[in-house]
Parts: structure tokens; sequence; C-alpha cells
């Protein structure tokens, strides 16, 4: 079974170690001290390209290259910490903030020096109260002991940290919404380009880095970049590894919850498969898993079937779903998916900031068919048509057998698309919270289609027996443009 | 420039236009909400979505781009010569693909989900672009099957409504008060499907400021569907009953572009027209909500002389005769005339022939509104003197810089006059007591007016001259633009044309004076003015010109 290896959470029962004292007996500061003392700020960034950091808050982008891509020479720069954690099913950073945030405030000195930064706001989620309040007394300490405010530790780096609440909005912990929200006005995401590396808060160029990646850096400044690369899972020794070399490194905080035995937080190295981050949680409850939410409800729904993809960035992405914040929702047999997709629609119905058109309409459109259906007045035609899907001879086309039109889920499917494409990966919307909404409403529909049919049909919610109620690999549309590339390669 | 690849078309732009201006200056339509070119670009209506073209270098050739982007926000500039697409272009588009027909589609699709669709009772019906773009983009049915969102009507302030229910939450409003009018009073309540825009209210939703600055009206021209509705234009006509023409606003010396709606029956509203220099895409309340008084039934519509102390109606043959009587019975210098900040250049030059040529008098002056409040904002300005040709009739009548509109200056020259010939057309213009008393004292007083106004009530003939909205001409404004005013309704009763006027008088009175038009006469004042040699109506247009010493 796969061990939990505990890095960024190592400390994280130790008693009082949110005070100065206790964290500085474990090594704390001393990371820091040892990058102003050893290190040139370009060295750092360096490190941290060569360690292949990806940002943990969702999108998996190489943390170097980020930093890379802000000017120099444009002066004041500013970090901006997104501690604004509400992705359903993601409470990782909570922790470190709880119980140790001089280790955040580690992360951001590494962080400010490389980057030569001498601000860095943490934007805090309001309902975050106990986080706010460990925070801003470690924040208080630190400049006491000298570790923060000017002329650090006589290094000649000056740097101040302020803390701020969000008012409770999910989008603003969209990094251009925070950063908005951070100005004082409504969180509203920016139009990109220009990247908040660029321009970002008060149009300067500015680093929106989650708790967890900057809480990475005090450990591979300390340990090394090859101690930080040789965590994380290789390839191969699965089915369906991505065919690149795109080195997993580093531990990620998986936040598991839903029907398992023993739901948490689990630091572990970063790409184990879902049936063996299931395993770590003690095991399904109930008989059987129904479905894993693998990265915060805005990510594709995986079947039973697809158990065997790794939790990582690169993995994910080529299983047409996300690793996300890593907030990893499981659901046993007795789940209706129907009332899930309705739970998390009404979620992003009412969370959409409502500044482009397709997310303002369209979000709580969805959200309205969905509750139609689970209503039991979605639409059917007795109409038959075509049905599509593996023909003869292994290609896309018409099977020969006709299906039933549900007209309902046709129009779901259409107007979520219609938000963000989830074939094509394009969305008409300012932000990705347009593709956040279309995920789970597409994907949930086409894996497990026989639920919301039954639903319509009976005009009520049905929870169908696992099997029933998913689509098979065969019919899987993320199943089969995962296998598909197979196909043209050498056999062995 | 940069050598873009626009559609099929191979055109020339400048560095930084972008793709929604560069299409229209090439005649392609990119249909858009939001974009504003007086305004920032929020990109929120997601409606100007095109297709740009870059090179992938793994299939070693230009494809369209995987995301369409917004043409608002998308610029172009030119390339370094290594970075040039198919070795030639800066840039490459298409604003017809399918895929951009099929997003314009599925947008406006979502924007109409909420839309009340009561095009049959919207003020905006005909020139909205919700319904001309649904038309040409959209598909002809809705899916939506749901309860639809009815936010409240509201009333944003003296002259503006807000009909929530039609509005796409574009925020064109929001940000004109908060970047040219510099005033915020609108800004969005709620969140998501339920944005509003509002003004600030208290707990209790009673308003703790309205809509309520001198730009406010511009909200109601630039919401691009039937949402913000002026009280002033509300339910009373089809934009496609009216007809309309180009011309400036008389209400400053500032001479903002507009339009004027009219129809038969009068004047229905009046709207800014861009002009780069001058008013950009605005124009000030108090121009446009100004007008009613060229449709008031109060308006002079016979001359008339006084008989017994009091005016009474009499033919134009009566009253001219009586003042070519008066006026040649008078001594030159005892004749003044005045002309008016309010009249045409045309008008103020044959008013000067007249005195110069025809009388023989020195004494000329001019007369107009007194000043206002200067009003600053800050991308746009209000002027104090609340007269449209100010500059003009000094020019027109050899009157320094310094010649006064009002007080002594004027009303002593006045004063020693025995004739006085004073042109008005000013909507309002009270009399202070110094200039009563000097008016009084002149034993025959000709006031050429539109109202029974201060002034006209001490004249002894009253002629009835005609507004902005009557008669063609010329104003040139504070920093010597000149712009043409055009006719769009005809005189009330037997008011004329005030240049007619002037004219017949001067004929009568000995001179020879032959203008068809007021074209003529501007050609004249081309010929005899160096500063206006280029301001003949011809080379005028619509977009005015400027004055020659003002080039230099």
């Amino acid at each position: 079974m796969v061990q939990e290896r505990r890095i960024l959470y190592e400390h994280l029962d130790v008693p009082d170690i949110n005070t100065f004292d206790v964290f500085r007996q474990y090594d704390g500061y001393k990371r820091f001290e040892k990058a102003i003392k050893e290190y040139q700020p370009d060295d750092i960034c360096d490190m941290v390209t060569k360690s292949g950091l990806k940002g943990r808050g969702g999108a998996g982008f190489s943390t170097g290259l980020k930093w890379s891509f802000v000017p120099r020479d444009i002066e004041p720069r500013y970090l901006c910490c997104n501690a604004d954690e509400s992705e359903p099913g993601t409470f990782s950073n909570r922790y470190v903030l709880e119980r140790n945030p001089h280790l955040l405030i580690e992360g951001i000195l590494i962080c400010c020096y490389a980057m030569g930064i001498s601000t860095a706001y943490v934007y805090i989620r309001g309902e975050f109260t106990l986080g706010k309040r460990m925070l801003d007394a470690a924040i208080e300490e630190a400049y006491q002991q000298g570790y923060l405010g000017e002329n650090i530790q006589g290094s000649g780096f000056d740097l101040d940290i302020y803390s701020h609440p969000g008012a409770g909005a999910y989008i603003c912990g969209e990094e251009t919404g925070l950063i908005e929200s951070l100005e004082g006005k409504r969180g509203q995401p920016r139009v990109k380009p220009p990247f908040p590396a660029v321009e970002g808060l008060f149009h300067k160029p500015t680093v929106v880095q989650n708790v967890e990646t900057l809480c990475n850096l005090p450990f591979l400044m300390g340990q090394g970049v090859e101690w930080y690369t040789s965590i994380g899972r290789t390839y191969g020794d699965t089915r369906f590894d991505p065919p690149q070399s795109d080195p997993n490194t580093g531990t990620k905080l998986y936040c598991i919850s839903g029907d398992v035995n023993e739901p948490g937080v689990y630091e572990l190295d970063l790409g184990l498969t879902a049936e063996e981050l299931i395993e770590v949680a003690g095991g399904v409850k109930g008989e059987r898993v129904k479905a894993v939410i693998p990265g915060g409800s805005s990510a594709p729904i995986l079947t039973h079937y697809e158990l065997e993809c790794r939790l990582d960035f690169t993995s994910l992405t080529l299983w047409k779903s996300m690793l996300g914040s890593g907030g990893i929702i499981v659901m046993n047999e007795t789940r209706n998916i129907v009332d899930c997709l309705l739970n998390i629609m009404k979620f992003y119905a009412h969370e959409s900031c409502g500044q482009c058109t397709p997310c303002r309409w369209g979000t709580p459109w969805v959200r309205d068919i969905v509750q139609r259906i689970a209503d039991g007045e979605g639409r059917q035609t007795t109409m038959q048509r075509p049905k599509f899907g593996i023909a003869e001879g292994g290609r896309w086309g018409d099977t020969g057998e006709m299906e039933e039109v549900y007209e309902d889920l046709d129009l779901l499917e259409s107007v979520a698309n219609n938000i963000a494409n989830v074939d094509t990966m394009t969305w008409n919307t300012i932000c990705v919270f347009g593709i956040a909404v279309s995920w789970p409403a597409v994907s949930y529909l086409r894996k497990f289609r026989p639920e919301f049919e039954a639903a319509i049909r009976e005009g009520k919610l049905v929870t169908l027996p696992v099997e029933e109620a998913t689509v098979p690999p065969e019919e899987n549309y993320a199943y089969q443009q995962r296998i598909v590339p197979r196909l043209f390669e050498a056999p062995t | 420039m940069a050598f873009i690849k626009l559609n099929d078309l191979e055109v020339e732009v400048e560095d930084g236009t972008n793709i929604i201006e560069a299409a229209r200056q090439h005649g392609i339509e990119v249909p858009h909400y939001c974009y504003h070119p007086g305004l920032t670009r929020p990109a929120n209506c997601r409606m100007c979505l095109v297709e740009p073209h870059v090179f992938f270098p793994p299939a070693g050739k230009v494809v369209p781009d995987r995301q369409l982007a917004t043409g608002c926000t998308t610029t172009v500039r030119t390339a370094p010569p290594d970075r040039k697409l198919d070795g030639k272009y800066d840039f490459i588009v298409r604003t017809d693909s399918p895929r951009v027909k099929k997003a314009r589609e599925d947008i406006l699709e979502f924007l109409l989900v909420h839309h009340p669709l009561d095009c049959p009772v919207c003020d905006q019906a005909g020139e909205c672009d919700l319904q001309d773009f649904s038309y040409n983009h959209g598909s002809g049915k809705s899916r939506y099957l749901e309860v639809k969102n009815v936010p409240p009507k509201k009333d944003l302030g003296p002259d503006v409504l807000l009909y929530s229910t039609r509005c796409i939450v574009c925020t064109r409003c929001i940000r004109f008060c908060d970047e040219v009018a510099g005033t915020g009073e609108l800004g969005l309540i709620h969140r998501g499907s339920h944005d509003e825009i509002d003004i600030p209210r208290d707990h209790d939703e009673n308003p703790l400021r309205l809509l309520d600055n001198k730009l406010a009206g511009n909200v109601v021209d630039i919401c691009p569907v039937g949402a913000l509705i002026s009280k002033d234009f509300l339910f009373k006509s089809r934009p496609w009953f009216m007809k309309q023409v180009n011309s400036v606003c008389p209400g400053c010396s500032v001479g903002c572009n507009i339009t004027v709606d009219y129809k038969e029956d009068g004047l229905y509203r009046i709207k800014p027209r861009f002009h780069e220099d001058i008013n950009q895409h605005w124009m000030c309340d108090d121009g446009r909500l100004g007008y009613h008084y060229v449709n008031s039934e109060d308006r002079l519509k016979v001359p008339m002389k006084r008989v017994d102390g009091e005016l009474v109606p009499t033919s134009w043959a009566d009253a001219l005769n009586l003042i070519v009587e008066q006026f040649s019975e008078t001594a030159p210098e005892s004749i003044a005339i005045i002309g008016s900040a309010q009249g045409t250049n045309e008008e103020n030059y044959l008013l000067g022939k007249l005195a110069g040529e025809i009388l023989k008098t020195e004494s000329i002056g001019l007369f107009g509104r007194e000043p206002g409040e200067e009003h600053k904002f800050p991308q746009f300005t209000i002027d104090a003197d609340k007269n449209p040709n100010t500059r003009g009739a000094r020019d027109m009548l050899k009157l320094g810089d310094d010649a006064a509109l009002t007080g002594d200056a004027l009303w002593s020259g006045v004063a020693d006059a025995k004739a006085v010939y004073l042109v008005n057309g000013a909507p309002e213009r009270p009399l202070d007591d110094m200039a009563k008393q000097a008016l009084e004292a002149v034993d025959f007083l000709v006031v050429q007016d539109i109202f029974e106004s201060d002034v006209a009530q001490l004249a002894d003939v009253v002629l009835p001259g005609v507004t902005f909205a009557e008669k063609d001409g010329t104003f040139t404004n504070a920093k010597g633009w000149v712009q043409r005013i055009h006719r769009a309704v005809d005189p009330p009763g037997e008011a004329r044309v005030d240049w007619e006027i002037i004219q017949q008088l001067a004929n009568r009175l000995g001179g020879e004076m032959n203008y068809h038009f007021a074209g003529e006469i501007a050609l004249d004042i081309a010929e005899n003015m160096p500063d206006y040699q280029n301001a003949t109506h011809q080379k005028i247009e619509d977009g005015g010109v400027n004055l020659v010493s003002e080039d230099s």
C-alpha cells in the first residue's frame, strides 16, 4: 500500500508549531536564511524551474515558467498568496494556515527574495477566521523576530506581508478576480492577456501563488532540487501513463472526502492512482465506488472504470479531467449522479460573478435544466434517431442502431458546451469558470447517461446499480479518446 | 501601419487599432455590445469574438488559434520581420469563420434567455443592437423554457429610467459615469444572473444618490438595448418615423455635434454625433433636453407693432415699412445694430453689412445669453458661454474679442442711440434693470426674436425669427471650429428665417442683397474674411473646418 510522505504536513501536529520558537526548532526560517546567504535570486528561480514544481492551486502551471514571465525592470512587483481556498472538496490550505502559518511566511519570504518583491499580500478566504487569526499572529511574530520588515536579518532585503480576508466569493480564488478584489473592486476576473505576471495588482507585475505551492519552497530550498525531483511517482507502472516525459515532482496534499472510511488530507507523492488513494483513505464506505471527482467539484467525474488513472496534472488532462486543487470526492453506489450534478450546478449558478454573458446566463440555465430533470419534468420525445458510437471497423460513426431522444439531455449538453466547449477545450468566457461549469455538466451526463435517462423516463430520481448507471468504457468519450492515441503507437 | 489579412481582404491599419475598428474601417461589421470606442474595454459581452490565426510550429504553418479572441481587446501591431505570418502579414484574423458565427449565435441565445422580448412596446426597437444582431447573427428560436428573471423597473434620475429586464449588463453606462462623467453614480448590485444596474440605495431601497449629472443623458444613447430610456423621449415616437439631420447644439460655445430627430410637428430628440476634437461621442443634458422651446406654442408667429402701448399683430409689409420709415428719419450715428451670439455667421455678416454699407453706422453691438456656469468633467467640458456663436458673431460684426454681450459696455452704447435693431433668438434672456432702462430709453426699438421675451416686450416692432432647427447656416465655436447647422422643421406661422428678414430690410433701406440661400452668404464670407476662407458650406460638410488662423 502507498505510504504517506509528510513534508508540508510533517510538523502539523507538533504542539505550538504556530509559534515562532517551536517552528524555529524544526528548521524554521533556516531555509530562508540559507537562501539569502548562499543563493542569488536568479539561482532560486533556476532551482524552482529545475524542480518541476507546478502550481498547486488548480491549473498546474509550471511555477518556474510563471516566474520567468515577470519583467524584472518594473518596480514594484507584488506577490499575492492565494489562500482563498473555496473549491468544494478542498481543505488542505486551511490546515497550513491554522496550524503552521510560519511555514507559509517562510515560503513567501523565499519567493519574494527570488523575485525581488517587497510587498506580499495573503488573500484569505473570508470564512477562515481562525486561519487569518493564526496567520496574523505569525506575521506579527515574524516582524518582531526580524524576519519581516526592513533589512531582514541584515540582508538588505525588505518584505511586508499583509493579510486580507475575502468576502465569500468563489470567483475571488481566480487569480485576476483575487487581484480585483484585493484592489477593492467587485471580484470579477480580468481579461487576459495581460497576465498578472506582466500586469497584475495595481497594474504592476504580480506573482500569484497558492499556499501549497509556496509551502513547497522552504523544503525545496532546504533539501535541494535532486531530493525534490526524487519524490513523485515515476511513469511506467500503469497502463495509461502519458507518453511524454513530464515528471511528477514533490508531494501533493490530496483532500479526500465523500464515501471513504477515513476522509481527510493525505500528503502523498504526486501521481498515485485513484484506486491507491481510496485505499489510503481506508477504502470506500459502502459496497463499491460509483464515481470519483478527482480535483474539486469543477473537475470532470471519473467512473469506476477509470480509477486506474493517475492523479497528477498531466495524466488527468489526458483523461479529459484535471487534478485541479486536489479535492477528491468519492461516491458510492447509493449516490444519484443527477442529484450530485444538481448540487454542483446550484453552487456554480450561485457563484457565477455575472461579468460575461455566457456564464452569467448560461450557468443558471444549466442548473434549471438539471433541476427540471431531477424534479422528474425532463422532456423526452417519442422520436428515435440513429445512434452514433464506435461502429464496425472501430471507427466513430453510425452504429446501425436507433436510440431514444431525450430533448433535455441534448439541451443540457449543448448549453453547457456553449458556455465552454468540453471537446475542443475552448471557452467563450473571460475566465475558466465557464469550463468549470460545463466540465461537470457534460462529463456527468455523458458518463452516467443511463441515470439521467431514467430520471426523465420514470419522472423521478432513480439511483441505478453502478454497472447500469455507468456508460461502459467503450462508449465513454474520455476513456475512448484516452485510448485512441495508443492505436497509432508501434506494436510492442 | 500594420499589414493585416482581414477575412479575404489585405488591408493596412494603424498600429494599436483593435479588430472591431479595423474591420469597421473596411466595411466589415463585428457585432458588439460592451465595446464603445469612447470607453474602456471590459470584453464582457463576448459578442465580438473573432478568429485570430497564429503560427503553429508543429504543423509548420499558420492555423486558426485554438481560442477565439474578443475583437475589442485584440489590437494589431506591426510584427518584427521574422515574426510575420505567411511571410508578410502582421496579423491574420477572420470575422466570418463557422466558429465565429457559431459563437455569435450562442452568445445571442444567452443574451436573450432573460430578455422580455417586448420590442413592440420598447423605445429602442428599430435602433436596437440586440434586435439587429439577433436578426443578422442569431438563431430564429429560443430553447429557453425556464422562468425568466424579472428585475424591477427603476427610476434612476431626472431623465433616465431603467427597464432592468431588458438590460444585458454590458456596463457601458457604469463605465461612462466612472470614466467620462467621473461621477460614478451607477454600479452593479447582486451577482451572476441577478446582476442589476442601480444607483446607491439604503436598506429601505431609498436612493442615496440619483443619476443626476449634466451628462446623464448619454447613458441612454450608449445603452445598446432598450434598458436605459430617456423620460423625455419615452413612448413619443418610433425611430423609423422620424427624420434626422445633422446639426450643432446651440446650448453653449462648445458646439457639440448633434443629430436632430424630427417629424413634421416638431423636434423629438437630440443626440450627440461623434466629433473627435469637439465633443467626442457625448453632449450635455442642457443641450439634449433644451430643444423644447423650438416646439413651443408661445413662439412668435407673426410680426407685431406697438399701438397705443400694446403689441398687436401686423403684416410683414407693414412692420418692415414702419422700420424703414423710422430708420430713414434717424441720423446714421443714432442707429445701433445689435447682432446676436445666438444667430449664425451668415445673419451676423448681413447685419454687419447692413450697418456698415447701408446704414453707415458704427454703433454695432452683440447681444446674447448671460454666461452660466462652466462644468468640467474628466473627459468633457460644458462652456460658461451659453451662446453657440459668440466667436463667429464677433468675427462677422468685426468686434474685438472683448466685445461684451451684456453689461455697461453694451447698454451705454444703446443709450446713445435713438433707433435700435436688436436680434435676439435666445430661448430665454431675462433683462436686468440697467438693460431695461437702456432699452426703454430708445425711441424706436426693433427686436427680432423667437419669443415675446423681456426684450421683445420693450420693442416697438417685433419681427418673428427662427431657431437653429429652422434655418441653415454656420456657427463658430469657442475653439474656432466652423460648423454647419441644418434646417429640420418649418418656421412656425409667418416667422421667417433670420437672414432673409435682414436681407429684406436691407434691400428696403436701399441695399442690393441678392442671396438665395445661406450657402451663398458663406461664400461671400469666405471671400471677404481671410480666417473664413475655408468655411464654405461645401467644405464644412458634417465635420466642420477650423479657422485658418487656428491652423497656423
